[in-house]
């Protein structure tokens, strides 16, 4: 097994990237089997107004599933906590952003150690419905990996472009339910200007979710926007811009313009 | 909340163009090498300091470590300081080490500093034991480890390890050693390696066995006198520090003169 390192092990495309700009940093936290190239665009549009943007690879992601299966969600914690700290030694304040299961790892981190501000997209709050959700565990050693739906893009162009595995591995799918159960246990918590960027054409976690978030999220300061025409990808699919451009706006107002 | 020990955390120091990526050791952790980082950064250049998978966490987070987790923990450090500086070359103690020259022999670098890196890993009835390591480890999750090696009792004090070695994570750190040895004819950067005779783990024949095994045309091996395994951190931490710096400007060329004290930003 050992000339089975594949070289590179980060699949292209998957890397972590950062901009370095001014004193004020973002912290760009990709979703559940995802990859830093779900919020790379993000990344560059907070980058091209002056803030230094660092989008953090998870453990377990943009490599191979298998991986995946493999890691717990303290992994992921641990990662996105790493991007946190490697920022705080080039910037004076940072602002967490975090898309789907990045918003959950933000609200933890948020509660432990206070960023700026906190933006959260298309992040899941509830558990999953179904009966299924407490067989998962077990249900992994039979059903090692679950087939994603079927594509709903509003703009078919960004699939392209999009790293992240074909399946959902179903001992790491335990390990998110998990993880919200943590995180919605957090929230009240986090005392620090918070934005909560949600799809109304999210039908993978649909919009309920955001009003939870806005009713337990601890802070007085808080917001929702609701977007129209996207699928659960706000950061990617076509109210990408709009996202973008909120995104901009509540760093600026949070932190400042850039230093 | 914070799943990362205090003083566990990864570090980055922003400076000129020419940055350093720096890797902790086995069972170690980012702290290990921040005073080493700290001195490079003072030197002008800049510095990522990683912590690999599951480390500086909790020692169970290790049954799961697998090689391509810790090599994917070093492209992401590389990638990051490439958002800083424009050449990279790769340093590291020990594990550190390994997982710099492994990274060499596939990607370009402008150098390779690799310190206390072993050559034999433990006796070999026990590697040829690597098999059932991964069944052994269900039963047996931790070997001990030797006796402590440092001649600075000070910074002994606050040194930042899990106090065992996860049976399961030495498997692989079997296999990742297994394939940086056999990969070390690939590697065509300069290469500096540095060991001391009190080291207890990797003793000066080690680097001297693997630094005749390099082919690349430009190789330096640096022996201290006294020291443990740790020389990022034992008494001649800073003799260490200078040569890997004297090193990264030989390489690279920058800077054209040495920094003036306080350079850091």
């Amino acid at each position: 097994m050992t000339a089975g390192i594949p070289s590179p092990v980060i699949q292209p495309g998957a890397e972590p990237f950062l901009f370095r700009r001014g004193r004020t940093g973002c912290l760009l936290v990709h979703g559940f089997t995802a990859a830093p190239q779900e919020v790379l665009r993000l990344g560059a549009h907070l980058g091209n107004h002056g803030y230094t943007a660092l989008g953090v690879r998870l453990a377990g992601h943009g490599t191979s599933v298998h991986d995946l299966s493999r890691t717990r969600w303290p992994d992921w914690l641990a990662s996105a906590q790493d991007g946190y700290d490697e920022l705080r030694g080039m910037c004076d304040r940072v602002v967490l952003l975090g898309m789907s299961m990045g918003g959950l790892l933000s609200v933890l981190l948020a509660a432990g150690q206070p960023p700026a501000g906190l933006v959260l997209m298309s992040t899941p709050i509830t558990l999953l419905r179904s009966p299924l959700r407490r067989w998962l565990q077990p249900l992994s050693l039979i059903v090692p990996r679950i087939p994603k739906g079927p594509p709903d893009w509003f703009d078919p162009t960004a699939a392209v472009e999009r790293v992240a595995y074909p399946a959902y591995p179903t001992r790491a799918a335990a390990e998110v339910q998990g993880l919200i159960t943590r995180a919605r246990a957090a929230l009240p918590q986090v005392k620090v200007p918070t934005l909560v960027i949600h799809s109304l054409n999210d039908t993978f976690v649909v919009p309920a979710n955001a009003e939870i978030l806005m009713a337990e999220l601890g802070t007085s300061d808080k917001r929702l926007l609701l977007v129209e025409g996207s699928n659960h990808l706000v950061t990617l699919d076509a109210a990408r811009q709009t996202v973008f451009d909120a995104a901009h706006a509540f760093v600026r107002r949070v932190a400042g313009p850039p230093r | 909340m914070s799943v990362i020990l205090p003083r566990g955390e990864a570090f980055v120091y922003p400076g000129g163009p020419v940055g350093c990526l720096v890797v902790h050791g086995f069972t170690g952790a980012p702290a290990e090498m921040r005073w080493f980082g700290q001195q490079l950064a003072k030197a002008g250049y800049s510095v990522v300091g990683v912590r690999l998978f599951a480390h500086a966490t909790r020692p169970e987070d290790m049954f799961r470590a697998r090689p391509q987790d810790w090599v994917a923990s070093v492209e992401d450090g590389y990638h990051l300081l490439r958002g800083l500086s424009d050449h990279v070359v790769v340093m590291g103690l020990s594990l550190g080490g390994i997982l710099s020259l492994h990274f060499a022999s596939r990607r370009p670098v402008r150098g390779v500093v690799a310190m206390s890196v072993p050559y034999v890993l433990m006796a070999p009835w026990r590697r040829r034991l690597r098999p059932v390591f991964p069944a052994l480890s269900k039963v047996m999750p931790f070997f001990d480890k030797g006796a402590p090696d440092w001649f600075d009792p000070h910074v002994a004090d606050d040194h930042l390890e899990y106090p065992r070695h996860p049976v399961r994570a030495v498997a692989s750190l079997i296999d990742v050693h297994a394939d940086m040895l056999r990969r070390l004819p690939l590697i065509t950067a300069p290469v500096l390696m540095m060991s001391s005779h009190g080291d207890a783990t990797a003793p000066p024949w080690h680097s001297q066995t693997i630094f005749d095994r390099l082919t690349t045309a430009d190789k330096q091996l640096l022996l201290f006198e006294r020291g443990g395994h740790v020389i990022t951190r034992d008494v001649e931490r800073q003799r260490v520090a200078d040569a890997a710096a004297g090193f990264v400007r030989r390489v690279t060329g920058w800077p054209k003169s040495p920094a003036p004290a306080g350079r850091r930003r």
